[in-house]
C-alpha cells in the first residue's frame, strides 16, 4: 500500500500527502522526473500518482522508462492541461487513469483505492458507518451484530462498499456481480438493493437512488 | 496583374485620338483654304467653339465610363470586405488586384495578420493562464478539504472553511469557463477534431459531481440516458453538457427537480435538460445567450454559461431550443445534425 506522488507544486503536494495519510496510506513525495524514475527503480510501489508538468524529466518520460522496464505498476497522470492530445498520449505511454487538476480529492482518493485494488489483494476487512464486511469469512455485522445476506445481495453490497460515495450506475452493479453470460435485469437489481436496504435501516449508512441511473451509497448524514 | 492607368488609357486612348485627328482635320482644311477673310475667320472660330461644345460632353461622358470601369477592382474589392464574416481574419487575394492597389492590399494584409495573431495570442494567453490557475486552485482547494476533515467538529472554524471551499470552487468554475471560451471561440475551432462521441457516456463522465451539487440543495436529479452518438469534441461536448447542467441545477429552488435526457432523434442526437426553475419569458429567450446576461441577480454565476453553450453548439452546427417545461421551468435542448447510425460500441473511454 505504498504510494508514490510525484508533484513539483509544493502546496498541492502538502495537500495531497495529507489527504493520503487522513486515509492511512503510506505516500513517498518527489518533485521531479528524476527523482521518481530513480526511486520507483529500487523501491516497492504498489500506485504511482504522476503530474505530468514536472522541471526536467517529464511525467511522459517517467512512465515511458517504467514500461520499458516491463513495470506494471498502475500510474494515475494528474495534469492541468486536459487536451486530448495528452490524454491519449499518456495512455497510450500505459498510464492506467487521467485526473485533471483541479479534482475534489475524495474523486482522487477513490480512483488511488481502485488503482490500489488492482494491484494488491483486497482488504479483508470493509467498513462504512456501523456496517463491515469481512471480504474472507463473508460475514457481514451491523453494530457488532451478524446480518444474514443472500449470495447475490452479499455481491451488491461489496460492491457498493468498495465504490462508497461514488455514483454506480445499475449496468456498472449487473457487470461487477456477474458472470459473463448471466443474465439480470435492471428489476432484479432494484430489488436486491431494496432488500438490502431495509436489512442495513439501523447502520447509520443509506444508499441513495440517483433516478433513472442507478445509486450510492454513503454514510447518512447526522 | 493589371493597372488602373492602363484600363484608363484603354479607354480614353481612342476618343482623344478621334478628338486630335478631328482638330488636325480642322486645322488642315483651313490652312489649305484660300479665301482669309474677316468672314471666313468668324466662321472658322464658331466651328471651333461648336467642335469644342461637342466634344467636351463626350469627352466627359467617356471619362465618366473609363473611370468606373477602372475603379471596378476596387468596387470588388469593397464588396468582397463587406460581405466576410466577422471572425474572417484570412488575407485578401492579391492576385487580380490592379496594380495601385497593390501596396493598400499589402497593408490591409499586413494588418489583418497582425489581427489575426492578436487574436490567436490573446486565445493562447486565457488557455495559458488558466492553465497556470490550475495547479495552485488545486492545492488551495486540497489543503481546504483537508483543513475541513480536521476541523469538521469545530462548528466555527468548519463554517469558515466552507466558506473558503465554496469560494475556491467559485474560483475554479471562472477559470474553467474562461478556458472553455478560449477553446470555444468559433474562430479557433478545428473541424478536423470531430470525433464520434457518445453523449450518454459524456454525461456519465461528470455524474458524481452533479449528484453531490443537486444534493446540497435537495434536488431530485434525474437522468434518462440512451445511447447517444453525434460527432463533435468530447472536452466541448462536456463542457456544453456540464454548464447547462449546472444552470438548471443553480436556477432550481430547493427541493426542486432536474432531469437530463439525451436520446437519437431521427435527424440525429438530442441532449436536453429539463429544470424546475422559475421558466424564462419568451422576450427574455434570445437575449439570455449573450456574454454576462444574468437573469437572477441572487444566482451566483458569471453569465458566461449559455454564451459557451450557444458557441460549442454552433461549433457543432447544432440548434438549441428553449421550451417551458410541462410542470414548470425550462427544457433547454440541443439538437444535433446527423445520426451517426450503428450499434453503440464501447467507444474507448474518453
Amino acid at each position: 500500500m505504498h504510494i508514490l506522488l510525484v508533484e513539483d507544486d509544493s502546496v498541492l503536494a502538502d495537500g495531497i500527502l495529507r489527504i493520503f495519510k487522513g486515509h492511512g496510506m503510506v505516500v513517498d513525495v518527489v518533485q521531479n522526473g528524476s527523482d521518481a524514475d530513480a526511486l520507483l527503480q529500487r523501491t516497492e510501489i504498489s500506485v504511482v500518482v504522476l503530474d505530468i508538468g514536472l522541471p526536467g524529466m517529464d511525467g511522459f518520460e517517467v512512465i515511458r522508462r517504467l514500461r520499458a522496464r516491463g513495470s506494471n505498476i498502475p500510474v494515475l497522470l494528474l495534469t492541468a492541461r486536459d487536451s486530448v492530445q495528452d490524454r491519449v498520449y499518456g495512455l497510450e505511454l500505459g498510464a492506467d487513469d487521467y485526473l485533471v487538476k483541479p479534482f475534489a480529492t475524495q474523486e482522487l482518493v477513490a480512483r488511488v483505492r481502485a488503482l490500489l485494488r488492482r494491484s494488491a489483494p483486497q482488504p479483508l476487512e470493509m467498513h462504512l458507518g456501523g456496517l463491515s464486511l469481512n471480504t474472507s469469512s463473508r460475514r457481514a455485522k451491523i453494530n457488532g451484530k451478524a446480518i444474514e445476506l443472500s449470495v447475490r445481495e452479499w455481491a451488491v453490497l461489496e460492491y457498493l462498499l468498495q465504490q462508497a460515495s461514488r455514483v454506480v450506475s445499475r449496468q456498472q452493479i449487473i457487470d461487477a456481480i456477474l458472470p459473463w453470460g448471466a443474465e439480470l435485469t435492471l428489476n432484479a437489481v432494484e430489488v436486491y438493493i431494496s432488500r438490502i436496504r431495509l436489512k442495513i435501516a439501523d447502520a447509520g449508512i443509506e444508499i441513495r437512488t440517483i433516478r433513472g441511473f442507478g445509486y450510492m451509497l454513503e454514510k447518512t448524514e447526522a | 496583374m493589371t493597372s488602373i492607368r492602363v484600363r484608363l488609357l484603354k479607354w480614353l486612348l481612342l476618343p482623344l485620338l478621334v478628338v486630335n485627328l478631328a482638330g488636325a482635320g480642322l486645322v488642315y482644311w483651313l490652312a489649305w483654304s484660300p479665301a482669309r477673310t474677316a468672314v471666313d475667320q468668324a466662321r472658322i472660330l464658331m466651328d471651333m467653339v461648336w467642335l469644342e461644345a461637342v466634344l467636351v460632353p463626350v469627352l466627359a461622358v467617356v471619362i465618366w465610363l473609363a473611370l468606373g470601369r477602372g475603379l471596378l477592382p476596387l468596387k470588388k474589392m469593397t464588396a468582397d470586405l463587406e460581405t466576410r464574416s466577422d471572425d474572417d481574419l484570412s488575407a485578401l487575394d492579391q492576385r487580380h488586384v490592379p496594380l495601385e492597389l497593390s501596396p493598400v492590399v499589402t497593408a490591409i494584409n499586413r494588418l489583418l495578420d497582425k489581427v489575426q495573431q492578436d487574436a490567436k495570442a490573446q486565445q493562447n494567453f486565457l488557455a495559458n493562464m488558466a492553465h497556470q490557475l490550475r495547479t495552485p486552485l488545486a492545492g488551495f482547494r486540497t489543503q481546504l478539504e483537508w483543513l475541513l476533515q480536521k476541523h469538521i467538529g469545530e462548528e466555527e472554524s468548519a463554517h469558515s472553511i466552507a466558506l473558503m471551499t465554496s469560494s475556491t470552487e467559485r474560483m475554479i468554475r471562472q477559470t474553467n469557463q474562461l478556458l472553455t471560451l478560449a477553446r470555444a471561440e468559433p474562430a479557433k475551432f478545428e473541424k478536423e477534431r470531430l470525433r464520434v462521441v457518445e453523449l450518454n457516456r459524456l454525461v456519465e463522465e461528470s455524474i458524481q459531481h452533479f449528484v453531490e451539487q443537486a444534493h446540497r440543495k435537495n434536488i431530485d436529479l434525474g437522468f434518462n440516458l440512451q445511447p447517444t452518438r453525434v460527432m463533435g469534441d468530447h472536452f466541448l461536448l462536456r463542457d456544453l453538457i456540464d454548464n447547462l447542467i449546472d444552470n438548471a441545477i443553480r436556477y432550481s429552488p430547493q427541493d426542486g427537480k432536474v432531469t437530463v435526457s439525451s436520446l437519437h432523434g431521427k435527424d440525429g442526437g438530442i441532449f436536453s435538460v429539463e429544470d424546475s426553475g422559475p421558466g424564462i419569458a419568451p422576450s427574455e429567450q434570445e437575449l439570455i445567450f449573450n456574454r454576462f446576461r444574468r437573469l437572477d441577480d441572487s444566482v451566483a454565476g458569471n453569465g458566461l454559461g449559455l454564451a459557451i453553450v450557444r458557441d460549442i453548439a454552433k461549433d457543432h452546427g447544432a440548434r438549441i431550443t428553449v421550451e417551458p417545461a410541462a410542470a414548470g421551468g425550462t427544457v433547454f435542448s440541443v439538437h444535433f445534425p446527423f445520426p451517426i447510425l450503428g450499434a453503440p460500441s464501447r467507444l474507448p473511454p474518453g
